[in-house]
């Protein structure tokens, strides 16, 4: 084990690995549904390629690339059409309407063009808080935040290269509790469905 | 002396397992069994940590290895058997634990654990094995599988993600998170 584990979940992780005892009889059962089933064949398996249907899992942010794509590739295609005859194919005469963009930056998420971000949580009960994200390998103690004069607020600044990152603020109760809170100013991160949701920011022009 | 192809120096199971599966398509169904056979253990390990029932686990592992079967035509050889029947494995287990996720929980006992089981198996304290179950069972799915991936079957990241199609900073932060709960539900166990 590379990382420093706390000795409970160590010791955990030790006890779980243990081999687990087996019903010796599983394995034929396992063999009596294989001689039961077709036999499998690369042949098969090629042309199964080509007919099975497939799902292509997208994040909303390339659909949207994707979809301004194609409305792209249409609009260039109705331009070639009109350019050439100064008609569509039809010989009707039209114009074409600018069609509106299908996002603003503002919908995507949060833009910020500076690469150093400031995260902010007002937090007034916690003993203290911290900011944890890709880009510090989740690491609760790699980022702590500082209480304002004003006592609620908790911040800090750091720097972060252009791109897309996760993170979430780990809040310290006084009372020895540890929550995982997502930022609630920003875009929530569509990958966790954990109950306590990262959030997202994008840093830079690079990122969108 | 004449030197290895390139790809010469690789794990025996890896070319065990790329021959057996040679065999098996080539209609050898019995070369199966030495597949099952390889892998059942480690299997039956992740499964039953990851359902903490005996009932599904053994669901789990049949669907997979009948599965995996059925699509090792489409296996390359150039990805290790063991991640591919992983990959199979790991998706049959969040079926499983989505299709039952109405259920009761059960926590898993030792006693179920052993049931059927030959007495030359390894013995501990099953109070131990009890204890880590359930607090195990109560994490998360998706934190639990991450946990289990890194720190019980000792994956990479970069293998995780190949296997869960989850990214690696996902990954790392599912890890980070079941550290932390793991640590806060064993103290709270253990004061109980």
């Amino acid at each position: 084990m590379t990382d420093q584990l706390d000795p409970y979940v160590e010791w955990i992780a030790r006890e779980a690995k243990r081999p687990v005892a087996v019903d010796p009889m599983a394995v034929e059962r396992v063999m009596a549904r294989v001689r039961l089933a077709e036999r499998p064949s690369r042949r098969a398996a090629r042309w199964r390629w080509f007919v099975e249907p497939r799902s292509l899992p997208l994040s909303p942010i390339v659909g949207a690339a994707l979809a301004a794509g194609l409305v792209g590739i249409g609009v260039f295609l109705g331009h070639l059409n009109i350019d050439r005859g100064g008609q569509n194919p039809t010989g009707r005469s039209e114009t074409v309407a600018p069609r509106p963009p299908l996002a603003s930056s503002r919908d995507t998420s949060i833009i910020r063009d500076t690469s150093v971000i400031k995260f902010v949580l007002v937090a007034p009960h916690a003993a203290n808080v911290a900011v944890v994200g890709d880009f510090n390998n989740w690491d609760a103690k790699a980022t702590p935040m500082t209480r304002t004069k004003t006592g609620g607020t908790w911040s800090v600044a750091i720097q972060l290269p252009p791109g897309r990152h996760v993170y979430a603020f780990v809040v310290n109760g006084a009372n020895g509790t540890t929550q995982w809170v997502a930022d609630p100013t920003a875009p929530l991160a569509p990958e966790d469905g954990l109950g306590a949701p990262n959030s997202v920011v994008l840093v830079g022009g690079s990122a969108s | 002396m004449t030197r290895p192809p390139r790809g010469w120096v690789i794990a025996k199971d890896m070319s065990d397992d790329a021959a057996d599966v040679q065999r098996v398509l080539s209609g050898d169904v019995d070369a199966y069994a030495k597949l099952v056979d390889r892998y059942y253990d480690r299997c039956a390990r992740f499964a039953i940590r990851m359902l903490g029932n005996r009932d599904d686990a053994e669901d789990a592992l049949q669907s997979t290895f009948l599965r995996a079967y059925r699509a090792l035509g489409r296996y390359q050889e150039r990805d290790r058997f063991s991640a591919w029947l992983y990959r199979i494995l790991v998706n049959q287990c969040r079926s499983i634990a989505a299709r039952r996720a109405h259920r009761e929980r059960v926590f898993v006992r030792e006693e179920a654990l052993l049931l059927n089981a030959p007495d030359k198996r390894p013995a501990w304290s099953g109070e131990d094995e009890e204890l880590v179950q359930r607090v195990l069972n109560e994490l998360d799915p998706l934190l639990r599988e991450a946990f289990l991936l890194k720190y019980v079957e000792e994956l990479s990241y970069e293998e995780m993600a190949a296997l869960t199609g989850a990214g690696v900073s996902a990954l790392k932060m599912r890890v980070k998170r079941a550290c932390d709960r793991l640590r806060e539900r064993w103290e709270r166990i253990r004061d109980d």
